[in-house]
């Protein structure tokens, strides 16, 4: 089958412009390190130094990510339905509360259970050091993804057509309903959510780095910027890719056909529970989730600041205040190119089936940022692309590789949602392609691109894995202050720091929310 | 005289023939009715009239100029001067009854705009609602902005998906009535796909039976009353 309106020049002239750009800036150079490692002049060297250590901490790795992805995706499931089913009061409180975890950068929350640790236990025994870092990673990771797993299984969860469940009702218990008909219809959200934090979980480097826990992420980073061995860590790295690319391939259709992120239900009709027993146990378990999530670790983070008085937070303030601005800037501009980039991935994958574009950002995405650092370090550390590798564009295009496709699944599930005959009204009008995009499809999907930005933001504000890889000399954005100053400061300024970047994270979420409400609300339409 | 031509069209979605061989003339300012349970191929005919599909095998022509042919458009959707009418209407929800209206008007400037969209809306009673949203208006309100829209273009040919098909009785045949008229006011030519063969018997000048792709049954209404094609007497008996 063939649409007509879909092949006209205007729209392949787009398609060109952005493909381009997203080949030669962002998938290159993670092809270039491929070519690099297996046709360099030291690969024989470097197969040599893969050993058994090595496949033991992969294997290492990934039994804790995998036992973080079970954990977060079991919490997705309970907490979901609580969330997303339940007939609850604040709903919309709970669900803010719920997914801070997921806005804030991993280490903050690191910070706050070793914070927690050296006060309950005493953390400089070495045994329990180790033990503690292997707890403290699955514990903090569980508590960072698990929001995630919440909003990919709720999303399903609204999705699912209120007969399903009312027919399954009226012919079984609620037992038999939840377990032979709503966990089926959300099995693709439940697999996709395990992937993905699975992945999310490998790549991350923050955590393990803070805690001190072994893992491939740090290793790489460690073979990389200590010791200086580019060769093995570009091939650790491309074990690690390979690993996830084949976990995303694998699963491709699941994820790509997964509701996750989705934004609004147009109009469905959300088949909520409210018995007594549901409600009670739905009120219990997520006041818990937020004590546990959220209350705790920023007490503790509060505590541990001002335990000595204000100067340590004073200190902190005065460390991280020339920071804020570079950080929000950078993290804007990223924001809107990975928005662009992810419309038009989006735009053409749903509508004029081209995936392409959206399948190199989802490799892009799965890439572990610290390896996606090494590969912007490889390909752009040379005379000719040094006006790049030196200046603020080299955080950019990393953010842009690493956070695109995020903006491309929000969009690409709106404009899923959005009847093709939208569209086709216009092209019957001889209404020409970028009229419609601007005057019909954008402000269809407004409120998912508006979403979609301010998750990028939040994903590039935070982001350490690929900045601290690639950031020029001399720059000053808060996550690498924040991490570079915490090797070595005390405790109460690390804690400092991080609570500083808790509250500005959260003023800057609240802010943006305050300023997109109103349009969000607007556009958020039901055809 | 026919303004529309199907010739040996045939069309494909992934493995699934829908039109198979499909010869079918449209005459002008008629309307015909293009009658088929679910699945027949009735909208993709319409699809393929107005060049939003391109057909995998055969010629259309529309007045008489080739429009499409196997694997290319050849009049864009725009240019066949005809209008639109979707199942689910497709107003767009973000714009007022006005800015859907005014939408497709160019080479106008504001105030022939307005006159142009008050104009079309006072024919169907719909002045009051120019700056309500779709979502404000009724169903049977919608399907008049809906056909509105379409005509504000001043097509010669009117393509119309089953738009009744979520009203009641009162409200359909209201709409009905008004489709006639405009007919008769516009001199339009009208294809009309439904499945509801006592709405097609009630205002259709030729009314075309269609399943699995085929044709089963052309004629006026009275000559498909009286087939005797096994298929067109079991879809007419319910």
């Amino acid at each position: 089958m063939i649409i007509s309106h879909n092949k006209s020049i205007s729209s392949n002239l787009l398609y060109t412009i952005v493909l381009l750009p997203v080949l030669l800036l962002l998938v290159l150079p993670v092809l270039n390190i491929v070519v690099l490692t297996f046709f360099g002049t030291n690969f024989p060297e470097s197969i040599a130094s893969i050993n058994r250590d090595l496949f033991l901490l992969l294997l290492k790795s990934l039994a804790v990510s995998g036992i973080v992805a079970l954990i977060s995706t079991f919490i997705g499931i309970v907490l979901g339905f609580s969330l997303y089913k339940s007939d609850i009061k604040y709903r919309n409180v709970f669900r803010l509360l719920i997914l801070i975890p997921l806005f804030i950068s991993p280490y903050i929350l690191a910070v706050a259970w070793k914070d927690i640790s050296v006060l309950i236990f005493d953390y400089n025994t070495s045994i329990f050091e180790k033990t503690y870092s292997f707890f403290g990673m699955i514990l903090v990771h569980s508590t960072i993804y698990s929001p995630l797993s919440i909003l990919i299984i709720g999303s399903a969860l609204s999705n699912i057509s209120k007969q399903m469940e009312e027919s399954a009702l009226l012919m079984g218990s609620f037992k038999d309903m939840f377990f032979k008909i709503l966990l089926p219809l959300i099995r693709p959200s439940i697999i996709t959510s395990f992937v993905l934090i699975l992945i999310f979980s490998i790549s991350e480097f923050s955590v393990p780095a803070f805690l001190g826990f072994r893992v491939f992420t740090t290793e790489i980073f460690t073979q990389f910027s200590a010791f200086y061995n580019h060769n093995l860590a570009m091939l650790q790295s491309l074990l690690l890719i390979f690993i996830c690319v084949i976990l995303l391939v694998s699963e491709r259709k699941r994820i790509s056909d997964s509701v996750f992120l989705s934004i609004g239900t147009r109009g469905r009709e959300v088949k909520l529970y409210s018995s007594k027993k549901i409600v009670v146990f739905s009120y219990i378990i997520l006041s818990f989730a937020v004590v546990f999530t959220v209350f705790i670790p920023v007490s503790i983070l509060v505590y541990q600041s001002f335990k000595t008085g204000t100067s340590k937070f004073m200190e902190a303030i005065f460390l991280l205040l020339p920071t804020i601005g570079n950080s929000v800037l950078l993290a804007v501009i990223g924001s809107i190119i990975s928005v662009f980039i992810g419309f038009v991935a989006a735009y053409y994958s749903e509508i004029l089936n081209k995936k392409l574009m959206n399948m190199m950002l989802l490799v892009l995405f799965a890439i572990p940022s610290t390896i996606f650092g090494i590969a912007l370090i490889k390909f752009y550390n040379n005379s000719l692309l040094n006006f790049i590798y030196s200046s603020f564009g080299i955080l950019i295009i990393g953010y842009v590789g690493k956070y695109s496709f995020i903006s491309a699944k929000l969009i690409g599930n709106s404009i899923k949602q959005m009847p093709k005959s939208m569209e086709e009204a216009a092209v019957i009008q001889w209404i020409g392609f970028f009229k419609r995009i601007q005057k019909i499809v954008i402000p269809l999907v407004l409120p998912a691109i508006f979403a979609s930005f301010i998750i990028n933001f939040l994903f590039c504000f935070g982001d350490l894995g690929t900045s601290i890889m690639v950031y020029p000399p001399g720059t000053e954005i808060m996550p690498i202050k924040v991490f570079t100053i915490m090797a070595n400061a005390t405790e109460s300024l690390t804690s400092s720091m991080a609570l500083i970047v808790f509250l500005v994270t959260i003023l800057l979420v609240s802010l943006l929310f305050f300023i997109f409400k109103k349009i969000i609300a607007k556009y958020n339409v039901n055809y | 005289m026919s303004i529309i031509k199907l010739i040996n069209i045939s069309h494909w979605y992934s493995e699934n023939r829908v039109l198979d061989n499909l010869n079918l003339e449209i005459e002008k300012n008629k309307i015909t009715y293009i009658l088929g349970s679910s699945g027949s191929g009735k909208t993709t005919i319409l699809r393929l009239i107005a060049g939003l599909e391109v057909p995998d095998k055969g010629e259309i022509y529309i007045q008489n100029l080739k429009a499409s042919v196997a694997n290319k458009i050849i009049v864009a959707p725009g240019k066949r001067q005809l209008g639109y009418i979707f199942q689910d209407l497709a107003l767009w929800p973000h714009l007022t009854v006005y800015e859907n209206i005014a939408f497709g008007l160019k080479n106008m400037n504001k105030s022939e705009v307005e006159g142009e969209v008050k104009g079309i809306l006072s024919l169907f009673g719909l002045n009051g609602s120019l700056q309500k949203f779709p979502h404000q208006l009724s169903g049977g309100q919608q399907q008049m902005v809906a056909i509105a829209r379409a005509l504000a273009l001043k097509p010669k040919i009117l393509l119309m998906d089953e738009p009744l098909a979520s009203l009641d009785v009162k409200s359909k045949r209201k709409i009905l009535d008004y489709i006639v008229s405009i007919k008769e006011k516009y001199n339009l030519t009208i294809v009309y796909v439904t499945h509801d063969h006592l709405e097609a018997f009630a205002i259709a000048d030729n009314i075309v039976v269609i399943n699995e792709g085929k044709i089963q049954e052309s004629g006026t209404a009275v000559e498909i009353k009286n087939s005797t094609n096994d298929f067109v007497k079991y879809f007419i008996e319910w």
